[in-house]
Order: C-alpha cells, then sequence, then structure tokens
C-alpha cells in the first residue's frame, strides 16, 4: 500500500509541476460550467425566448397581439424602436423581430388587409418557437373578429342587413362578444414537471456536462504518463525495484481516479455554492456514480496508454476523445437533440451512461436505486478496457 | 527573404510529418463538425437534430375531441416529429416518463370531450348542468425540455382550435339567438355544426408575413458557422505549436546552430512566424476544402473567403506570437495555447451562440479571433461579400499587427531580436 501511495505522489507530482495544470483542474472547467449554464437560466428566470417587438401601430388591436404574447409560455416580447430591434437582430442578438406596422387596427381586419412580418434568423429553433407563438398569438386575437364576421355572414343568409348601419352594430355586438367567450375560456392544458423534487433547473445539465468533459480528459491522460514513463526511460528503472508490474499499474491508475474524484468533489461543490443545485440529495448514489465513471475512463485512458507512443500523442488524442465524447454523450446538448439512431448509437461511450446517471440524481431527484443501472454499465466499461489495458500493456 | 521563406516552409513540412499534431489540428475540429452537424438537425434537414419525439397519449376520453388530439399525433403531418404511443394507464405513462423512457405524456381525461360538446339533445334539458373545465395533463421530462416544448406546443395549437370552434359557434347563436332568427330547437345542432366545420370558416383575419434574414440571397448552412467554428477554436492550437517551435529550437540547441550560418535571428524570428502563419492557413484551407467536398457546404464569395482565411489566421498568428513571447519553455507554450484554445472557443462562439451570453461577455468576446471570424464566416453564408467583410477583416488584421508588435517587443527586451 506505501508503494502504491508512494507512485500516486510522485504522480501527483509531476502532474501539478506546472502552476497551469491548476487552470485545467479546476479553473477552466469552473468557467465553461459558469459560461455555459449562463445561458440557460435558473428556475427563477423567466425562461422563455426573448421575442423582440416592433409596435407601430399602437391601436387596441396590437395592444390585444402584445397581450397574448405576455401569457405565451413559449416566448417573452421585449416591446423596442425599429432601429434598436433591428440593430439587435443585425448583431444577432436577436431570434426573430416582430413588426405590427402602423394600420393595423379593427378596420383593417374587417376588410382582410391586416398583415404583420416576423424577420427570423435562419436555422434558428428559436426563432421557429417565436414563429409558432406569433402565430397562436394573432390567431386568437383574430378569431374573435373572424367568428364575428362568421355571426355576419350567418344572419346574412338568413336575413339580409337593411343598412351598412345595421350590419356595423351586428358586427361590434358580435365582436364584444366573442372577446368575452373568448376571455372567459377556462385553462384547458396543465404541463407537470416529471419527477423533480425541487425546482426543475436546466442549469444542472452544464454542472454535470461539464464536470465529465473535464474529468473524462486527463483521466484518459493516463495514456500520457504511460508514454511519459516510456520516453523518459523511468519506467524501466521504476521496474527494476522490488515494486511488481501490477503495483506500479495500480498505483498510477488509483491515483489518477483519486485525482478525479477530487476535482469532482470540487465542482460539484461549486455546483451546489454558486448554482444552488442538489447534487448533494443522495451523498452514496453520488459517490457510487462519480466513481464509475472515474474508474470507466481511467480504464479507457489505460487501453489509449497500450497504442499510444508518445507524450505529445498522447495529450493530443487525450483532449481529441475527450471533447468528442463528451460532446456525443449528450454533455454539452442534450441527447434529445440528436437523431434517434446517433442517440442509440452513442449507448457506446461511457460519457452517454455517466450524463445519464448524474442527470438522473441531480435532475429527476433520483436515488441509488435509479443510477445502478448506469453504475453497472460504467463498471462493465471499466471491466472491459482495465483488461484490455492490462493485457496489452508494454513495460519495456 | 528567401531564407524567411525556407524556414516557413520547413516548419511547414515539420507539421505535416507529427502524425499526433495533425491528427489533433485536423481530425478533432473535422469529428466536432459532424457532431455538430447533428444536433443542428443538418444532416436530417430540420432546424435541429430533433426527430421522432417519443410520446406517451393516454387517451381516456375516447370521444371525438380525444380521438382527434390522439390522431393529430399520428398524423402524416407530424409522422417524422413524433412517435407516439398508445397506454391506456396514466399512471404507467408517468412512470415512463420519469424513468426518461419518453420525452411528455398527453394524458386526455375522461369527459373531455363532454366538458366541450355536450351530449346531443342534452343542452336544452332542464337538467342540463354545465359542465366543469377537463384539463388535457401533459406530463413533460425535464431533462427533455426541448421535445416536451414541441409536445405541448401541438396540444397547445390543438386546444386553440378547439376554441376558436367553440366560439365562433357560441357568438354566431346567441347573434341570431338575440334576432330572433333562431329557435331553441334549432340551437343546438346549429352550434354543432359549426363547431365542426371550423376548418371551412374564415378564421385568420391576419396574415404573418415571414422574412428570413438573408435568405433570398442564399440558403443558409449551420455547417457554414458551425465548421469554422471549429476551425477557429483549433486554429489557436495550431499558433501555439507553431509557437512551440520557436522556444524549441532555442532549448534543443538547433537556434545557435541556425544562427552560425550566415542567418540573422530576425530572419529565423521572421521564418517562424511565417512558418506559423503557412501552418494557420494550411489547417483552416484544409478543414474548409474537408467541409466542401464531405458535407456539400457553400462558402459565397471566393475572394471574400480567401481573404477573410488570411485575415483570422493573421489574427492567431498574433496571438501565437505574444502566448511565445510571455513563455519561457515549449511546455508552457503547450499549456497556455491549450487554455486559450478552450477560452476563445467558448468566448468566440464556436460552442453556444454569443447571444446567450451576459453584455460583458459578448463585449469581451471581441478580442478573440474567432468571434470576429465567425462574424465574418457567417456574413459569407448569409450571401455577403467583400464588401460587407471589412469590418471583421480589419479588426482581424488591426489585432495582429497590434499583438505581433507587442510579441516583437518583448522578443526584443528578452534579446531574442539583437542577436
Amino acid at each position: 500500500m506505501k508503494k502504491i501511495f508512494a507512485i500516486t505522489w510522485k504522480d501527483a507530482i509531476i502532474r501539478f509541476t506546472s502552476a497551469w495544470e491548476l487552470l485545467f483542474f479546476i479553473g477552466l472547467p469552473i468557467v465553461f460550467t459558469f459560461l455555459l449554464a449562463g445561458g440557460t437560466p435558473s428556475g427563477n428566470e423567466d425562461p422563455r425566448i426573448s421575442l423582440l417587438l416592433v409596435d407601430e401601430a399602437k391601436t387596441a388591436i396590437s395592444r390585444q397581439i402584445i397581450a397574448e404574447l405576455e401569457n405565451s409560455t413559449a416566448v417573452r416580447p421585449e416591446v423596442l424602436s425599429r432601429a434598436e430591434a433591428q440593430g439587435r437582430f443585425d448583431d444577432r442578438r436577436a431570434d426573430a423581430i416582430f413588426f405590427i406596422p402602423s394600420g393595423i387596427d379593427i378596420e383593417s381586419l374587417q376588410s382582410g388587409s391586416a398583415e404583420v412580418e416576423l424577420l427570423q434568423q435562419p436555422n434558428n429553433i428559436n426563432a421557429t418557437v417565436a414563429e409558432r407563438a406569433v402565430l397562436t398569438a394573432i390567431r386568437r386575437v383574430s378569431s374573435s373578429v373572424s367568428a364575428a364576421q362568421n355571426a355576419v355572414k350567418q344572419r346574412e343568409t338568413r336575413q339580409p342587413f337593411t343598412s351598412e348601419a345595421e350590419r356595423q352594430a351586428f358586427f361590434e355586438s358580435s365582436l364584444q362578444m366573442a372577446q368575452s367567450i373568448l376571455e372567459n375560456a377556462p385553462e384547458r392544458v396543465t404541463v407537470i414537471e416529471g419527477l423533480v423534487e425541487d425546482d426543475y433547473d436546466p442549469r444542472a445539465n452544464s454542472s454535470a456536462g461539464q464536470l465529465i468533459t473535464w474529468v473524462f480528459v486527463p483521466l484518459f491522460g493516463i495514456s500520457a504518463l504511460f508514454a511519459y514513463e516510456r520516453q523518459q526511460g523511468t519506467l524501466q528503472r521504476l521496474l527494476t525495484t522490488p515494486a511488481s508490474k501490477a503495483t506500479f499499474l495500480f498505483g498510477t491508475i488509483f491515483g489518477q481516479v483519486l485525482m478525479a474524484l477530487l476535482q469532482m468533489l470540487l465542482l460539484v461543490g461549486f455546483g451546489i455554492a454558486a448554482m444552488k443545485l442538489n447534487w448533494g440529495r443522495e451523498p452514496l448514489a453520488l459517490f457510487v456514480i462519480l466513481l464509475t465513471s472515474a474508474l470507466a475512463a481511467a480504464a479507457f485512458g489505460t487501453t489509449m496508454g497500450t497504442f499510444i507512443k508518445t507524450e505529445a500523442q498522447a495529450n493530443g488524442l487525450s483532449i481529441m476523445f475527450g471533447m468528442v465524447f463528451a460532446m456525443m454523450g449528450g454533455c454539452w446538448y442534450p441527447l434529445e437533440l440528436f437523431p434517434s439512431a446517433v442517440q442509440n448509437a452513442v449507448r457506446v461511450l461511457p460519457t452517454t451512461w455517466a450524463m445519464q446517471g448524474m442527470l438522473d440524481l441531480v435532475l429527476r431527484g433520483g436515488g441509488l436505486q435509479d443510477v445502478l443501472p448506469e453504475a453497472g454499465v460504467l463498471l462493465g466499461f471499466a471491466a472491459i478496457f482495465f483488461s484490455v489495458g492490462v493485457w496489452r500493456f508494454r513495460y519495456e | 527573404m528567401v531564407k524567411t521563406l525556407l524556414i516557413g516552409l520547413k516548419d511547414l513540412k515539420l507539421m505535416f510529418r507529427d502524425r499526433a499534431a495533425l491528427t489533433f489540428m485536423l481530425l478533432a475540429p473535422f469529428l466536432l463538425t459532424i457532431g455538430m452537424g447533428f444536433v443542428t438537425g443538418r444532416f436530417s434537414g430540420g432546424s435541429s437534430g430533433l426527430s421522432d419525439i417519443p410520446v406517451i397519449i393516454v387517451n381516456l376520453d375516447n370521444d371525438q375531441l380525444g380521438d382527434a388530439l390522439t390522431e393529430a399525433f399520428s398524423s402524416e403531418e407530424l409522422a417524422d416529429l413524433m412517435e407516439p404511443t398508445a397506454s391506456s394507464d396514466p399512471e404507467a405513462a408517468r412512470r415512463f416518463i420519469d424513468e426518461d423512457q419518453a420525452a411528455a405524456a398527453v394524458i386526455i381525461p375522461e369527459g373531455f370531450t363532454r366538458s366541450i360538446l355536450p351530449a346531443a339533445g342534452t343542452t336544452f334539458d332542464q337538467n342540463y348542468m354545465e359542465p366543469e373545465p377537463v384539463q388535457i395533463e401533459v406530463y413533460a421530462s425535464p431533462s427533455r425540455p426541448t421535445s416536451a416544448g414541441v409536445v405541448k406546443a401541438v396540444v397547445d395549437e390543438f386546444v386553440s382550435q378547439i376554441e376558436e370552434g367553440r366560439t365562433n359557434g357560441m357568438t354566431t347563436m346567441m347573434g341570431l339567438g338575440s334576432s330572433g332568427l333562431l329557435d331553441l330547437q334549432d340551437m343546438e345542432g346549429e352550434a354543432r355544426r359549426l363547431f365542426e366545420n371550423i376548418e371551412q370558416a374564415e378564421t385568420t383575419v391576419i396574415s404573418l408575413k415571414k422574412n428570413q434574414a438573408g435568405a433570398q440571397a442564399v440558403e443558409f448552412d449551420i455547417l457554414a458557422y458551425m465548421a469554422p467554428g471549429m476551425a477557429l477554436m483549433f486554429l489557436m492550437y495550431t499558433v501555439s505549436y507553431g509557437g512551440r517551435s520557436i522556444l524549441a529550437e532555442r532549448s534543443q540547441g538547433t537556434l545557435p546552430r541556425l544562427l552560425v550560418s550566415p542567418t540573422s535571428m530576425s530572419q529565423v524570428l521572421g521564418g517562424k512566424v511565417l512558418g506559423i502563419f503557412f501552418m494557420g492557413v494550411a489547417q483552416i484551407g484544409i478543414l474548409i476544402l474537408a467541409s466542401t467536398v464531405f458535407f456539400g457546404v457553400k462558402w459565397g464569395d471566393t475572394a471574400g473567403l480567401l481573404l477573410l482565411i488570411l485575415a483570422a489566421v493573421f489574427g492567431a498568428t498574433g496571438w501565437g506570437m505574444l502566448i511565445t513571447a510571455l513563455s519561457r519553455t515549449p511546455a508552457q507554450v503547450a499549456n497556455i495555447g491549450a487554455a486559450i484554445m478552450l477560452i476563445f472557443g467558448i468566448l468566440g462562439g464556436s460552442f453556444v451562440n454569443l447571444e446567450q451570453m451576459p453584455a460583458a461577455i459578448r463585449m469581451f468576446s471581441r478580442i478573440t479571433p474567432n468571434a470576429w471570424g465567425l462574424d465574418g464566416f457567417t456574413t459569407l453564408a448569409l450571401g455577403g461579400t467583400l464588401l460587407n467583410l471589412v469590418e471583421p477583416i480589419g479588426a482581424l488584421l488591426v489585432m495582429g499587427a497590434m499583438l505581433f508588435g507587442i510579441a516583437v517587443l518583448l522578443f526584443h527586451r528578452q534579446g531574442m531580436i539583437q542577436k
């Protein structure tokens, strides 16, 4: 055991020789978690997509449209001047602008000449959501007018109006009636967020995703440690000492897993303290998922170490694999955004299972039983990759 | 000048011999671009990768409106987007969502239709009582917020249509009733007919004119933003890799050897800078070419594209030189370079849209060549030409020149240029 701790200590000294390592160990993960979570508001903020709105009509109809948009569950209207809105749109700081031009009033609706405009950024999912919300809002405002128009039409088929004034009076009373029916319409849809014990906080995705990214990259970098010892010739020297090969391998891996656990705990602590995320609900389940994730990543790093020759190769490849696995495993963007075939394919990656397990805990409020399937798969990864790594390891 | 060029070409050749560096400079951004292509739906033709959203429909209503909503989820229009599964057990459906097996469950309670459309012949019954409103429940998975949002939008739209039909029918009936043109016996049947024929009625009196920025000029390809985003991020690694070779020449003793030849330190340094510039241009050029060949990305104005690449590499080279001037060992350059690569990547918009960032960070992002470069690539993708690129190209050139000037001063103070 003493030898194992000695190897662990030696690796820690090598790793933290440069103070820059601290930047990668804790500085950059915190910066990335903070910046990526900055884009996803916390549960207390308005989570709706901002929709810039230019109201040049300033009529009762335009106010009704704005009121409908304010009630929308999808968008949050921000009323601005045309120049200001256009400036933000041109700087790509807005997904869409909704223009209500002058002349949008009840007469223009009656004559069928009312036209509003939506300017959207291309290929932008938020702009598409904004479009649905705008369509719903204008449809709701229109529906009272169209209901009144239909009432006029039905009345005319049965008994023509004697004068235009009578027609207009009938239209106005029908419009009032339609508006009152709509205003008093009951809520017919209720949305319930699935199993979340606390308020749903989408920033949990960033916290878990960045934790995995920044811990997996250095664990894949175990390959660099092996390459370094081999390149320097210190591996051969080590093996002339009364330390067995198994002790050397175990010591190296144990040390890195220990450091990874420390790094994860620091990042979990940041999530709890700065982002108020409920990481600590089930400490045992948290420990199980953190440990099995670290073991799976360390095992992959050990396997990488068997076919990589130089430290430079190992550094480049561990960053590359770390970033690609993290992205494809849903650590940067939710897996739901990937096509279903890709969602199935990425189950071969340990990052996918690690992310799933951590979200079970921090987002869905699960416990030990909920993370056991993911922990089991991660242990399976660890067993396979450790076996391959130890079997193919070159000690010379 | 010839010597400077030769040193630059020698460094470029060395880069192409370093397989590990090549993998990192070319394969990593290429693979990440593919991932971005999946997320953004570029390879599936949508505005995101969303498709086949698993949704569970529990129709306990088993009546006209409940059946219509169930059919809407299985309609041709939503065939690619939704993958509905029917269930009769609301508890089992909720459990499925809790286990993250589907994005949302739509539970249509018993009596939903009757809460809106009373049974025929009952409306004017003496014992008839207005039914309590019955709500459809959308039980959403918190880990699939986007998919659950789409499910909710479909339900909202359906309910909105129902409300429209109800308003239409009731307004007409009340209007005709108050004019004495309809007796109570006919009223219920007529209202039902109007409700059911809502699609034939005039429903939208405000029309929406849609306009996508630049869409008339050229169809925007999201990969024309994502691919350069990744390429520019890894360009920062390339320029620090090049910078590392300056210090490596010194620590490995090859610099003094170079200097015993009739070559001045300025020529060596100039050659090194040229080498970094060549490497950057080669890297971005290859990635742009690969995106064109494999993904069919169209880049727009060729002259604008070439000048933008040169300017972006010049700006990044300035950063590479500054990092080198501030470092003492090649390992330090590698560490700072990797950190800068990642920080500039996120600040410059390679990972997330800068719009999501606070205003101060958006302002700060202007120190990165990534942000200016991406501005230029987006302008090109939206059909812009060289004339529209004056601002990003100008900013990149000024950035490169300033950083290069600072680096030269630092090298001068370290005595590297006088030798």
